[in-house]
């Protein structure tokens, strides 16, 4: 298997040069960081994933997890990753002092997960899903429910989960009917079914907590009667363990992330499931979407890691792989065959990888420094601003790693043609491993509805105001430089067109026409992630191009930050034109779709 | 007990060697540098004994200001102070004198490093501070147990293995199996910044060897995928082109 699946060096690029994340210890939240502590994480990560993760890939792809008398086997890797990534502390490294983390920036955190998931993404579920499902109990549950579960989680001997899907509600959360009944000792009695719960149950941890919506009795209709609660696989009584009555029904037999197994189960069925409320009664939803962000970044963030992880197996083998001549080849009979990374189109096809994987990570990190300025800003302005700026470049950052992060796969596995389709190398398994992140976390077409019906529209459009400053500021910066002026200008144009569009699309929504306003919501997703990844883009060249005028770097060095510029204009040139093709379809009232009868689609 | 554990800072073996200035100098500009993996064992094997003991656990290098990262790992992985020795460590015998001297002034128990660092592979340093300080030097070793004062070890030698006995003090040169890598845990990181780490600056600056030149070895070449059932061909290869048959 290739030996490298992500660039240290790149890393490195955007963390300190790109995103400057020492700034962010000037925050009285992080102020007990530095550079060096950051790279030391970084570092931690890079050992875990080297030394447990990377060598276990695709043997836990092989061996599946297994169901046997209600009881379900994994590959043993899981206890060791489960085991470093509790002893390093970095489970749930974000969290305050108080809840038991180190309060490292959401930042940095990326940068961790980029590399944890880019070496074994499927194996990242299990540490991830705990880091989510401790933050809702970290942010919402009382002091006692925190001392029981957090610790335990965070050691990573206790399995989080999240607990929302079921039969009859997927994308539509509020049509869940799990129900939970309060009890004389404050518990409540849960019953219900859920389906699709990642890491649900396993053998490489002592108790499962699964983070649940159900309905309380009597609770209103829809969202606002939803509520959320810790309902654990083993409950403690009188300092105890006693089985939960959460019964492991079945195990779903997926085409990719085998690694993780996703489970149905159900709770209640003897009546002696209990379950504690974590907050409010009837906030649940609330709760799940405040930290949805976090699990959505994180989602895109893994279509960017395996995005990584495929181009560098790829560009491995296009540097060794011999095959054909090359076009200018006068003496082709005579002449030995070139490398086929000699050849325009194979280049094509890795630059679009490495346009695609670190244009999708850079936008990752954006998001991440926005949560952390929202979260440790000094003044409520600021505060606002940068969450206001997560919240809209959310559903951006969960969708873009994640569909073209598909197609960036799907070029590198083109790269090494037939090879590329069988087991002989792991890019057959990335492409399955990968198509996941367009549909969990909620699939495309909710978060491009999300983008364009809530968050375009949110504080009457305050949040597309506050993007349209940042991308203008790295417009501006970029004239600044010869080289950069027509990208530059190329940006601002783009910037025009989304807003354009955005003029003829809103005034749908005011007068109630919603089918008109969203019906090609995911085509709104597509223009606005190539201009967004294009300002990203635009950003990584101006530091590069900045690092060549300024500090004289030579060798790999140098070719580091060309490689950079180039793969900039190479975005430009390939991928951002398409917006005309979007911005056509979008400001087109004839909308097909609308109009196609059930009975013309057979 | 005092341990002093003594590391390099080396370029990760993933890094890409290029040379710069009529290949005189290593590029560094685009190397990621880490602990030495061998000294990595050391300081391993030495938190486990400083814990095992309840002693101190002080680690040096001899190197420049880049250096500090890999210092500060160390702290993060559980040493209690470091000390840095402000100079290039381009030779050998230098950096023997430097650690003899700073080992003179603080006597202690076990002097570990690993067997030889991964840049230069000298392997050299270990036997002569133990000459310096006139103290029996050992290495590779594989294992190392402590029962009071006397170390028993488990010596890599030429065709086998040997089971030894020492009184402390001594100095060894350490390989794998003697510990499991350790990862530094976020407390530890978040630790190592507030432990002392002194820089002083080298003791006789004596240098005997210099690096006049530097060449890479020839690149490699592309790989050609024979079929496997074409045995043929693949010995034909490797009988006329690779010249190993
Ligand atoms: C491997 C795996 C792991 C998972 N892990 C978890 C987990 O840990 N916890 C958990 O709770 N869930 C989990 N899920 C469930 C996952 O979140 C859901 O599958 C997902 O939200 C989609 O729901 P659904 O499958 O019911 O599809 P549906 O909601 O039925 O959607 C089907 C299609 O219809 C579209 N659609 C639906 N509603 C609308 C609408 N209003 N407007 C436009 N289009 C719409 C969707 O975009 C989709 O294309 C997992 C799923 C999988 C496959």
């Amino acid at each position: 298997m290739a030996k490298q699946y992500y660039s240290p060096r790149n890393l490195k690029f955007l963390l300190h040069e790109v995103f400057n994340a020492k700034e962010l210890t000037n925050l009285h939240h992080y102020k007990d960081h530095d550079n060096a502590s950051f790279d030391m994480v970084i570092d931690a990560a890079r050992q875990i994933a080297d030394n447990i993760l990377h060598p276990a890939y695709i043997e836990m792809d092989t061996n599946e997890p297994q169901l046997k008398d209600n009881k379900i086997t994994v590959h043993p890797a899981v206890k060791a990753y489960l085991k470093a990534m509790g002893d390093a502390g970095m489970i749930g490294a974000t969290y305050s002092y108080a809840d038991g983390g180190q309060q490292l920036p959401n930042l940095v955190q990326v940068a961790v997960s980029y590399i944890l998931s880019a070496a074994n993404n499927g194996a990242t579920m299990y540490t991830g899903l705990s880091a989510g499902a401790g933050r809702l109990i970290a942010s919402f549950a009382t002091q006692e429910l925190k001392d029981k579960y957090l610790p335990k989680m965070l050691a990573g001997t206790w399995q989080g989960t999240m607990g929302l899907t079921e039969p009859h509600a997927g994308s539509s959360l509020s049509d869940i009917t799990s129900s939970a009944k309060l009890t004389e000792t404050g518990a409540y009695k849960i019953k219900g079914q859920k389906i699709f719960i990642s890491a649900g149950d396993h053998d490489c941890a002592e108790n499962i907590i699964h983070l649940t919506l159900a309905r309380i009795e009597g609770a209103p209709k829809g969202t606002k009667g939803i509520s959320l609660f810790i309902v654990p696989k083993f409950r403690e009584e009188n300092g105890k363990f006693v089985d939960n009555d959460v019964i492991t029904a079945g195990i779903y037999h997926k085409m990719g992330q085998k690694s993780t197994p996703a489970i149905h189960f159900i709770a209640g069925d003897k009546d002696n499931c209990e379950g504690w409320l974590v907050g409010e009664a009837n906030q649940g939803l609330k709760y799940m979407f405040q930290m949805m962000n976090e699990a959505r970044i994180g989602v895109g963030l893994m279509g960017a890691a395996i995005a990584s992880a495929a181009y560098y197996a790829s560009l491995e083998y296009a540097h060794e792989r011999p095959q054909g001549r090359s076009l200018m080849e006068k003496d082709a009979k005579n002449a030995p065959q070139t490398k086929i990374i000699n050849h325009p189109d194979v280049r094509r096809m890795l630059l679009l990888q490495k346009a695609i994987s670190e244009g999708g990570l850079g936008l990752t990190m954006e998001a991440a420094r926005y949560a952390d300025l929202s979260e440790a800003s000094a003044n409520q302005e600021d505060k606002e601003k940068y969450f206001l700026l997560l919240d809209l470049l959310t559903p951006i950052v969960k969708t873009f790693p994640a569909e073209h992060g598909i197609r960036s796969v799907s070029e590198g596995m083109q790269v090494l043609g037939g090879y590329g389709y069988c087991k002989d190398f792991p890019l057959e398994q990335m492409a399955r491993d990968i198509r996941i992140t367009t549909i969990y976390e909620g699939t495309t077409g909710i978060q491009s509805q999300d983008l364009l019906g809530r968050k375009i529209t949110m504080q009457n459009g305050k949040a597309v105001m506050l993007l349209a400053q940042e991308i203008m500021q790295t417009i501006q910066e970029a004239t600044a430089f010869d080289d950069l002026k027509k990208y530059s200008e190329t940006l601002q144009k783009e910037l025009g067109r989304l807003q354009q569009v955005i003029q003829h699309l809103v005034p749908f929504a005011m007068k109630g026409e919603y089918n008109l306003f969203l019906a090609d919501a995911n085509l709104f997703m597509e223009l606005a992630s190539l201009i967004v990844v294009s300002w990203q883009w635009l950003k990584q060249a101006i530091v590069a191009q900045k690092a060549i005028l300024s500090n004289n770097p030579q060798g790999d060095e140098l070719s580091f930050y060309e490689s950079k510029i180039h793969t900039m204009k190479f975005y430009f040139a390939y991928e951002l034109p398409k917006t005309k093709s979007y911005a056509t379809r979008l400001l087109d009232t004839d909308v097909l779709t609308l109009t196609t009868e059930k009975e013309l689609i057979f | 007990m005092k341990i002093l554990v003594c590391i390099t800072n080396v370029p990760d073996t993933t890094s890409k060697i290029e040379f710069i200035e009529g290949n005189t100098k290593l590029n560094t500009a685009s190397i990621q540098f880490i602990t030495g993996p061998y000294d990595d064992y050391a300081v391993s094997r030495a938190i486990e004994l400083k814990e095992q003991t309840g002693g101190t656990l002080t680690v040096l290098n001899v190197g420049t200001a880049e250096t500090e990262p890999t210092m500060r790992k160390a702290l993060a992985l559980g040493a209690d102070d470091a000390i840095r020795i402000n100079a290039e460590p381009t030779d050998a015998y230098f950096v023997a004198q430097q650690i003899a001297h700073i080992a003179k002034q603080n006597n202690y128990d076990l002097i570990l490093m690993g067997r030889e660092s991964i840049d230069f592979n000298g392997g050299q340093v270990h036997g002569m501070v133990g000459q310096m300080l006139n103290i029996p030097s050992l290495s590779p070793v594989m294992k190392l147990d402590l029962e009071g004062n006397t170390a028993k070890m488990l010596r890599e030698i030429e065709g086998g293995k040997e089971y030894l006995e020492a009184q402390l003090p001594l100095v060894l040169g350490c390989q794998e199996p003697i510990a499991e890598w350790k990862i530094p845990n976020m407390r530890g990181i978040m630790s190592a910044r507030s432990k002392p780490l002194l820089v002083v600056e080298p003791a006789s600056p004596e240098m005997l060897t210099a690096v006049s030149v530097f060449s890479l070895p020839p690149a490699k070449t592309g790989v050609k995928m024979i079929a496997a059932e074409d045995a043929a061909s693949l010995i034909a290869l490797l009988q006329n082109e690779a010249k190993v048959l």
